[in-house]
């Protein structure tokens, strides 16, 4: 048995290699420049102010803290054209139209000195000042709306990779330059840009595309950071460091550790309740088949297996909070806003929190319980019927031991392999009923994570609901062999 | 056990030939399935739904069935023209009107007729915000007088927070739920089924080739892999991001070219057979690589996985479709594969196996028919599931596109305004009364397809 535990927990590192992975490559592959999502956020805040040096050396230290200025994975695979240093255009908008130029044109030699002259255009843009003197005001206006234009505009171009857009921001930038530039520095500049801009469309090498090649990058990669940390900003995945939320910039571990507790609680409780009522449900339903008592539960149970959960949640609050109709039950949160007083010991809290429970409780438990009430009855049916009940039987046993001792324990396998299911089901769920009760659990988290974009935050619940899924896997595998002597897994 | 699985078969058992006429097992179980009353009436209901699906954008409509405007006979609600070309009695003094912008409901007709409801999802009736189905209901005449609303026009099922409504919501949503039960379903089972029977026709030592062939597939997979999907990469994800039939064209491409590379590499495989180290036959653990893959797949967090994607892919109906279709084949391939465990043990495919005929010929056209039962089972509730999954999605508010409106999205809008109960209760009956449908045919099936509970 523990051998096989062993053998089982072995098996468990590569579904788990896979399952982060996945949620990696999710993240990788999300839409938008993180770090400037992060930094439009603080100056809308007010966490920063806009100043553009200190807001690039704060993006600097942001792409470290969340190992953003590090290859993806150990290798990449590519082609003769891409080179090796791609990641390092950290910019994620620029470095995908680098990528897409190279799709285009495959010529990185060219493409790099285009990058180069674009990048070199904007910095001398941006440090662009505008001769004020003698000017009045609507003029000086206006020039600083030119200027601005031009500094959007070259910032734009960085990441432009389609040949109508840059041929029309070159010409949009051009029209603008000519009455307000005076400086021959910015004028070269921009002539650099074009001249390599023809370089590049017309040297183009696009056969080096189709020859792979592979680049090995060694462990300073981003998925061995997230996975084992840097030591620095990072604890990696394996001390339960799950990354930084890019919303409230807080440590996800943290965030998680605080909400966890209304999810497993409502999770565990639920798997209890639905355990505790369905099997003495479905049990008696399979003795007296196609009684009443089997007919009625049997309609009612498959009504409510039918039922979706949301649709459940809303009539619930429909009928029990509504001040229309009966407000007994509050609606939303799981204790009173103004918190728990604060002399209140244990059971208090419980009593105070108990109206808040029931009706997000029922909602948890009502499926699963109508499923497994239909998965234990048609086992007990199933096993009713063979012959060593009607031997137990017949040999005098009393009713309650044959079905308790004899059909229930051979039913069993079905209602543990549901068991299984349960935790993954009951979190992924929980996002719609967290949002729906407003419980302060992970399902809310993730909710709110996928309102506000918050992909690390959506990766993580999804790996640590991996991990769950897969302990539970274990535990059933377990009981398989408690309940049923004759699995063996020696 | 055996007798009907015999008789799945159009073998002629002894049985059939007493029958005095050929037992065919599908006509039996059609049999049996009628016999069911709930599951013979959801395939009814099911066909209702589809039929309703179809002529959704013409029984909820803004623009009447029919109508004489200004001694013009017209039919705005069948027509695909942008434009009228009204003329008057003479022939002469021609008016363009724009179908899409036209305001129908205030005109002055000679005649008229309506459709069942009078109204579009998604347009908003800016008088009628979030009213009730029996409450008061108010019109806008032609010269902006508010009365209350003739029947034709009143809100059957209330409206949303935008005047949206719910009616026409519910109607269009039939055909939204029904599509991505059905496509996501015939990708989870087309998958499904083909692995689940691979691994179960072919088990660990059933597929053999020869040693050269077998090392050149894997390298032709890898540069299949590069020319199909890596150097298109970009290709394919501009066609993910327009979603639609474009994305689905530019994925069966890349796998042309996935196979045509991989063919074309398992040339020099066969060339290379000579060599007596490339001749050796070895065995592809088809069903322990499958089984495995469905071991992991099922160990992810299905729901949460959808939920990502979704959030992170612009939404459309096409990636939904393929998300859930490809994330649901599991449980049909793993009943497929135990089911053809069986099957290909039975007597008539050695037999088939022995009169020479081809793998795929047996697997296709002998084995899969016999052992398509459970699957089939699996595919019902599947539906059943993709719907919820679609309409939890919705409500969520990620995996639609923000302009369609659909059950779970109408239900959604309750959130906002706990007091409208009808923008609850008419889209949750909608999706409950669907789910069951599916449930009730899953049951049907499950019942008519399992020899020992003869009716």
């Amino acid at each position: 048995m523990l051998r096989y535990i062993g053998k089982r927990i072995l098996l468990f590192f590569p579904t788990l290699f896979i399952i982060t992975l996945l949620g990696f490559v999710i993240a990788v592959n999300a839409p938008g420049d993180p770090v400037a999502k992060m930094m439009t956020a603080a100056t809308a805040t007010g966490d920063l102010t806009s100043q553009s040096s200190s807001m690039n050396e704060q993006k600097l230290l942001w792409r470290k803290k969340l190992g953003l200025d590090l290859p993806v994975f150990y290798f990449s695979i590519s082609n003769l054209s891409t080179p090796d240093t791609l990641y390092k255009i950290y910019d994620k908008d620029e470095n995908m139209a680098a990528a897409r130029l190279l799709d285009q044109y495959g010529n990185w030699e060219q493409i790099q000195s285009y990058y180069m002259s674009c990048d070199n255009f904007y910095r001398g843009a941006a440090q662009m000042n505008l001769d004020t003197a003698g000017m009045d005001e609507q003029k000086i206006n206006a020039g600083m709306e030119r200027l601005n234009t031009l500094i959007m505009e070259s910032k734009a171009l960085k990441s432009c990779y389609d040949e109508d857009i840059i041929q029309s921001k070159l010409a949009t930038i051009g029209s603008i330059l000519s009455p307000v530039s005076h400086s021959e520095k910015i004028r070269r500049a921009f002539d650099e840009v074009w001249q390599s801009h023809d370089a590049m469309t017309s040297a183009t090498s696009k056969w080096k595309n189709y020859i792979p090649a592979i680049h090995f990058y060694g462990t300073k990669n981003q998925y061995h950071r997230w996975l084992f940390g840097d030591g620095e900003f990072s604890q990696g995945l394996v001390r339960f460091d799950f990354g930084t939320s890019y919303s409230s910039k807080l440590p996800i571990s943290d965030i998680l550790k605080s909400k966890i507790a209304w999810s497993l609680f409502f999770t565990l409780f639920s798997v209890i309740l639905a355990y505790g009522v369905s099997i003495p449900l479905g049990v008696r339903a399979a003795r007296k088949r196609n009684g009443f008592f089997d007919r009625g539960s049997s309609l009612l149970l498959f009504i409510l297996y039918s039922l979706p959960n949301f649709f459940v949640a809303f009539l619930l609050m429909l009928l029990f909070s509504n001040p229309n109709i009966w407000s007994v039950l509050p609606a939303s949160g799981v204790k009173p806003a103004e918190g728990y007083p604060e002399a209140a010991g244990f059971f208090e809290c419980v009593k105070i929190s108990l109206p808040y429970v029931i009706m997000p409780l029922i909602c948890y438990t009502y499926s699963s319980f109508a499923f497994l009430s239909r998965t234990v009855r048609g086992a007990m049916i199933e096993n009713l019927e063979q012959d060593y009940i009607r031997t137990a039987h017949a040999k005098g046993l009393p009713e309650k031991r044959v079905i308790w001792k004899h059909a229930f324990r051979n039913s069993l396998l079905p209602v543990i392999t549901v068991f299984a299911n349960v935790f993954p089901a009951a979190i992924g769920g929980s996002v719609i009923l967290e949002s729906i009760f407003t419980i302060p659990g992970m399902g809310l988290e993730v909710f709110n994570a996928i309102a506000g974009q918050d992909y690390p935050m959506i990766i993580a619940v999804m790996t640590l609901t991996g991990i769950l899924t897969l302990i539970g896997f274990l535990i059933s595998d377990i009981l398989y062999a408690v309940v049923d002597p004759r699995i063996n897994y020696g | 056990m055996f007798k009907f699985l015999s008789f799945r078969h159009k073998a002629h058992s002894i049985v059939a030939e007493t029958e005095n006429k050929q037992f065919s097992f599908r006509e039996y179980s059609w049999k049996q399935f009628k016999k069911n009353k709930p599951a013979y009436w959801s395939l009814v209901l099911l066909g209702i739904w589809i039929v309703l699906a179809f002529l959704a954008p013409v029984l909820a409509n803004e623009k009447p069935l029919y109508c004489i405007y200004k001694s013009n006979k017209l039919y705005p609600a069948f027509s695909f023209k942008k434009t009228y070309e009204l003329t008057d009695a003479n022939g002469e003094n021609k008016e363009v009107i724009n179908l899409a912008t036209f305001d129908w409901k205030r005109a002055d007709y000679d005649k008229v007729v309506w459709p069942w409801c009078a109204y579009s999802p998604g347009n908003s009736d800016v008088f009628n915000i979030s009213v009730s189905p029996g409450g008061e209901q108010v019109f806008s005449k032609i010269n902006e007088e508010l009365i209350q609303s003739p029947k034709k026009f009143r809100h059957r099922l209330g409206t949303g927070k935008d005047g949206g409504d719910v009616f026409a919501g519910l109607m269009h949503g039939i055909r939204y739920s029904l599509f991505i039960g059905i496509l996501s379903m015939l990708i989870a089972s087309a998958t499904g089924i083909t692995l689940g029977a691979l691994a179960g026709y072919f088990g660990d030592s059933g597929m053999k080739t020869k040693r050269g062939i077998f090392i050149f597939c894997i390298v032709g997979v890898f540069f299949g892999w590069y020319y199909g999907f890596f150097t298109r990469s970009f290709a394919l994800k501009d066609a993910f991001e327009s979603g639609g039939i474009t994305f689905i064209l530019q994925l069966l491409f890349s796998f042309g070219i996935l196979v045509a590379v991989t063919g074309l590499f398992m040339l020099p495989g066969k060339y290379l057979s000579r060599f007596s180290f490339f001749r050796n036959t070895i065995n592809v653990p088809l069903d322990s690589i499958i089984s495995r893959l469905i071991e992991i797949i099922n160990s992810l967090p299905l729901f949460l996985v959808i939920l990502s994607i979704a959030a992170i892919s612009r939404p459309s109906f096409t990636t939904l479709v393929l998300i859930i279709g490809f994330s649901n084949w599991t449980s049909i391939a793993r009943l497929t594969r135990a089911e053809l465990l069986k099957v290909s043990r039975l007597e008539y495919i050695q037999a088939a196996r022995s009169l020479g005929l081809q793998n795929r010929r047996i697997i296709f056209r002998h084995a899969l028919p016999n052992a398509i039962g459970p699957a089939l089972i699996a595919i019902a509730f599947g539906i059943a599931g993709a719907i919820l999954t679609e309409s939890g999605l919705s409500f969520i508010g990620v995996g639609v596109p923000p302009e369609t409106v659909t059950w779970g999205k109408i239900l959604s809008e309750a959130r906002e305004s706990t007091a409208s109960w009808w923008l609850v209760v008419f889209p949750g009956l909608a999706i409950f009364l669907t789910v069951t449908m599916y449930n009730l045919i899953g049951e049907g099936l499950r019942d008519a397809l399992d020899p020992k509970l003869k009716r």
